[in-house]
């Protein structure tokens, strides 16, 4: 029935270009362009392992930077669960590998007390990562604001910067020596008219607390790109 | 409500919430890997891509991948019609066309569908010598199903995976398009609340352009994850827009119409599978062509038919019934 209506109703094709089917598993030549083009892209772009990016501060179990690099997919699972909001997006001036990878900004106000507070010391961060990037090994201790531990999970360390330093300049800032939980910042002339701070490395995590309190770019008229201490990433 | 409207609709809701949830730090995760607390489903091909970079078993990798395999296996690419940001990049992007262009697309598709379907009809109009041009098989309904087997997509997820493999991190990552979108987000709101200028404002977008504008049909031509998604879809049984062909225009009354190739985004042509850039192993259960039939003839069973059962056509008799006959 339905070939009678077909005869019916179907007109003589004119001669014109006829639609081709599409061949299966055939290998078209956009078909080839587009996958050779597109694999060597993704080779280049693989080459970036080798260009690597500048050091930043990774969140706590991000330490291993090869690890790290390896496991993220960007995510961004991390920046949401840090209770704090210091996990920030790596920025593409650190170079294009890290591009979006997590990393520490202290200059945000706030810094990494490794979830003490709020999480009873097991990083949340670490906790959410769903492809184990951040991981911690199976037994560590986190740094104990209460008691002062520093604890073997190790950020970075602190670094002051003389030339921008406002007790540099005699103002008697100590922000960062207050601030800091586990005694890393200790004073030159501690009770004098001009306490100095100095940073102890064997006792500082790399927490960010100093840095999150320092004055130098808000107060007085310095100019630097970053504040007088700042944490800087442990060399993996 | 259009399923068209429904669609953008859900993927703009699901976007909204995932975004806000970016900044306002609650813990939903983004479509890359979406969770709850310590439950998180990831994207399959990050999963992938993680696991082979560090040569570790990651137990909610391996999980992920089951549960998307199993999804995938039940409603096919519905996440690419449904859930993938970049349909509402692809509407908004219409939305921005002329409307002198899109009619000019829209008078081209249809050009190019009649003139397969008419050619499909006129194959079946019996020669002088009264046997048939061609059997009546380009419509799909008694020929096997061909799956097609590899593409260019299959060929990026190929380059993708090996890169990761020489060199260890997940490289499409950096560049794909899903975790681009939420990425722009984040940046402009990172440089709105926390005056964080980074050049990553101009460049993030302009990747993400460059990809679904620049780059013609990336759905069907270059995505790795629809690429992963066909190698299981194509064993999908389940909602599979069937035809029934006592209805349909083409095969009850003979006149060319192909309406449901002409509204398929994802380039499968339902009646005339062979002409389609891809085949119903891409099926994203958008419910297009259910919404266009102009005689209400497909629709989606929950277990498909016959036709779409492997690709060597068995014997059924209550089946064959059903079929045109067309001797």
């Amino acid at each position: 029935m339905a070939e009678e209506k077909n005869e019916a109703t179907a007109v003589p094709g004119d001669g014109a270009a006829e639609p081709k089917r599409t061949e299966r598993g055939g290998i078209s030549r956009r078909g080839l362009f587009i996958g050779v083009g597109s694999t060597v892209a993704l080779l280049g772009l693989g080459g970036l392992r080798y260009a690597g990016h500048n050091p930043v501060n990774r969140p706590p179990g991000g330490t291993d930077e090869a690890h790290l690099v390896s496991g993220c997919i960007r995510c961004e699972r991390c920046y949401e669960a840090c209770p704090r909001k210091v996990i920030v997006p790596a920025k593409i001036e650190d170079g294009l590998l890290g591009m979006r990878s997590p990393m520490l900004d202290f200059n945000t106000g706030n810094y990494c007390d490794f979830c003490y507070e709020e999480n009873g010391g097991n990083p949340m961060c670490v906790a959410v990562c769903p492809t184990e990037a951040l991981e911690l090994p199976a037994s560590y201790t986190v740094g104990n604001p209460e008691t002062g531990e520093t604890g073997d999970i190790i950020i970075g360390t602190a670094e002051i910067d003389p030339r921008t330093c406002l007790a540099y300049r005699l103002t008697g800032c100590r922000d960062c020596y207050d601030a800091c939980k586990y005694g890393a910042i200790e004073l030159k002339d501690e009770g004098g008219a001009n306490p100095i701070p100095y940073v102890i490395e064997d006792r500082c995590n790399g927490c960010g607390a100093c840095q999150a309190v320092c004055l130098s770019l808000s107060s007085g008229s310095i100019k630097s790109s970053e504040r007088a201490i700042v944490v800087r990433p442990i060399q993996a | 409500m259009k399923t068209k409207n429904l669609r953008t609709l859900i993927a703009a809701a699901v976007f909204g919430v995932m975004t806000i949830g970016l900044v306002a730090g609650v813990s939903t995760g983004t479509l890359s890997g979406f969770g709850w607390d310590t439950i998180a489903a990831l994207c399959p091909l990050g999963a992938l891509g993680t696991m082979i970079a560090t040569k570790t078993m990651i137990p909610r990798a391996v999980i992920s991948l089951v549960i998307m395999a199993a999804l995938v296996l039940l409603v096919g690419r519905a996440f690419c019609a449904w859930l993938c940001p970049t349909t509402l990049i692809y509407r908004i992007r219409d939305y921005f066309r002329s409307p002198k262009k899109r009619k000019a697309l829209a008078e081209q598709k249809n050009a190019e569908i009649k003139a397969i379907s008419q050619q499909e009809l006129d194959g079946l109009k019996p020669a002088k010598d009264g046997s048939t041009a061609h059997a009546c098989g380009a419509c799909g309904k008694c020929q096997p199903l061909k799956h097609g087997k590899l593409d260019s997509r299959h060929a990026v997820l190929g380059g993708a995976l090996l890169s990761t493999a020489v060199f260890g991190f997940p490289v499409f990552c950096l560049v794909c398009p899903v975790g681009l979108t939420f990425a722009t987000v984040l940046v402009l709101w990172r440089a709105f609340s926390a005056g964080d200028a980074t050049i990553g404002i101009v460049l993030i977008p302009a990747m993400l352009i460059i990809e679904i504008v620049f780059l013609r049909k990336w759905c069907t031509r270059f995505c790795p994850l629809s690429a992963l998604m066909n190698l299981v879809g194509r064993f999908s049984r389940t909602f599979v827009p069937t035809i029934n062909d006592e209805k349909c225009l083409e095969t009850a009354k003979g006149a060319s119409c192909s309406k449901c190739a002409e509204v398929c985004q994802f380039d499968i042509n339902l009646r005339h599978p062979d002409f389609g850039e891809l085949t119903m192993a891409d099926c994203t259960r958008c419910r297009a062509c259910v919404d266009a039939c102009p005689t209400r003839a497909i629709t989606m069973p929950l277990l498909a038919g016959k036709k779409a059962k492997g690709t060597v056509v068995e014997a059924d008799p209550a089946l064959e019934d059903l079929e045109p006959k067309l001797d």
